[in-house]
């Protein structure tokens, strides 16, 4: 990827400049991952299975 | 609550056992090869290869699929996650017998065994990761035994004994995270040290990084694996909360699975970015490794994603098998493929069927004990005469 390097600044620019735009990317593709993983999942399933659902009471399921 | 007894009369010979029992003649006697003949006499190992399947199988590989007891128990205990609980002693009883056998195979590895215990009451030799890693595996297996007792003293009718160890569950759950954290992450930190023998794609600074996180995605995937295998061959051991629960334990788990292994694929990619190392993608190792991290990483991903999302139990199994695949394959990529990958084939290291044959003895002998602790202690049941903790 690109031309030679020449120097260690040169090696350090070129790679935390890609390390920087892959971990940008990363984290957006993420919120679009959690959005396909769990937008099927109901209410109770995003709060969690122990904790009560709507209507119940008590501290959860032990 | 139903206590579970079996009293139909099972085959003694059965095909597992005819195996299993070949097995177990053929590695005593390999054993006794071993400890009277040497190495030199049952493996192919040399100098430049002084470390072989005993190492990359039973030790890397064994640690890492041992790892579903500190993330099952750190769910439940730590985080709460109550509804995880059921899998908690089977996590548990297979993480103790994990380390029991990294711990046997040693022996057969080192080539003083006796000397094992010389770096705690001999030499320290502290600023050795070996060091570290010898620690945390003795103490943990030792956390490992202690979390395990409560089972084993519920079979034997110890109820003040059983009932003094289960107060010590959440001290004892997070020394064996802290311990976990540490030696998961320093046996990929060992191989930092040979820069010019590990494949530049492999190499990375942040290895004990990648060991840490691969382990957690071991410890998930082994539990759903070997959940749907107790499913299979224990079910008439479970009691109802077993099998209620056992679905949500696996989907729970896959969801986890999912999301730790699109942060490791991202961890591995910018491994590749910090060693500007693009160019060895283009060349035989560079394809294997592809195949490693889109064929074990990213698609299982994607699998557990879909299994997790349609609530479909079988592409999470199947994909759960496929992860600790991965992981087998990853370990071995580390210590022994990608490893002195620069010497010609003639010096590179294959092992030796006896190495192979005792890998095979080892895992058998934990299979034989998982099927003993489970068919007579209270593991995929909750005893009746005890409360839950």
């Amino acid at each position: 990827m690109g031309g030679p390097v020449h120097s260690l600044h040169e090696f350090m620019l070129r790679t935390e400049s890609i390390t920087y735009i892959l971990i940008a990317a990363a984290l957006c593709a993420f919120v679009f991952f959690w959005r396909f993983l769990s937008e099927r999942d109901d209410d109770r399933d995003h709060l969690g299975a122990d904790r009560p659902g709507p209507g119940e009471g008590g501290h959860g399921a032990h | 609550m139903q206590f579970p007894k079996v009293t139909l009369e099972r085959p003694r010979w059965t095909p597992f056992n005819i195996v299993a029992a070949i097995v177990v003649v053929v590695g005593l006697g390999i054993t006794v090869l071993r400890f009277t003949k040497g190495l030199a006499a049952t493996t192919n190992l040399s100098d430049y290869n002084p470390w072989g399947i005993w190492i990359g199988f039973d030790l890397l590989v064994g640690v890492a699929l041992a790892a579903g007891g500190y993330v099952t128990s750190a769910a439940c205990y730590l985080f709460g996650l109550k509804r995880f609980h059921t899998a908690v002693r089977p996590a548990i009883l297979t993480g103790f017998l994990g380390y029991a056998l990294v711990v046997l195979a040693l022996h057969y590895d080192v080539g003083r065994p006796w000397r094992l215990p010389y770096p705690f009451i001999v030499q320290q030799g502290t600023t050795s990761l070996l060091f570290e890693v010898a620690a945390c595996v003795a103490l943990y297996l030792t956390v490992l035994f202690i979390e395990w007792t409560p089972a084993a003293l519920e079979w034997l009718g110890l109820k003040r004994a059983r009932n003094l160890v289960v107060r010590l569950t959440l001290v004892l759950t997070i020394f064996g995270v802290v311990l976990s954290t540490l030696h998961q992450s320093s046996l990929g930190a060992l191989f930092l040290i040979a820069p010019s023998k590990l494949h530049p794609l492999w190499y990375s600074p942040y290895l004990a990084l990648f060991f840490f996180v691969s382990s957690i995605v071991a410890g998930l995937s082994m539990v759903i694996f070997e959940g749907a295998l107790a499913h299979r061959y224990f079910h008439h051991k479970m009691d109802e909360a077993h099998r209620r629960e056992a679905d949500g334990v696996a989907l729970g788990f896959a969801k986890a699975a999912s999301w730790v292994l699109g942060g490791y694929f991202v961890l591995k990619v910018v491994g590749v970015a910090q060693a500007d190392a693009w160019h060895h993608l283009a060349s035989g190792y560079g394809a294997w490794f592809l195949v490693e991290v889109i064929g074990f990483v990213l698609l299982p991903c994607f699998f557990f994603a879909i299994g997790a999302r349609e609530k479909n139990l079988r592409i999470v199994r199947f994909t759960a098998a496929w992860a600790v695949l991965g992981i087998v394959i990853n370990r071995f990529n580390v210590g022994l493929i990608a490893f002195n990958y620069h010497l010609p084939s003639s010096e590179r290291y294959f092992p030796h069927w006896m190495e192979i044959g005792i890998s095979l003895f080892i895992v058998t002998i934990g299979v034989l004990a998982y099927k003993f602790i489970v068919s007579h202690m209270p593991i995929l049941y909750a005893h009746p005469d005890y409360e839950p903790h």
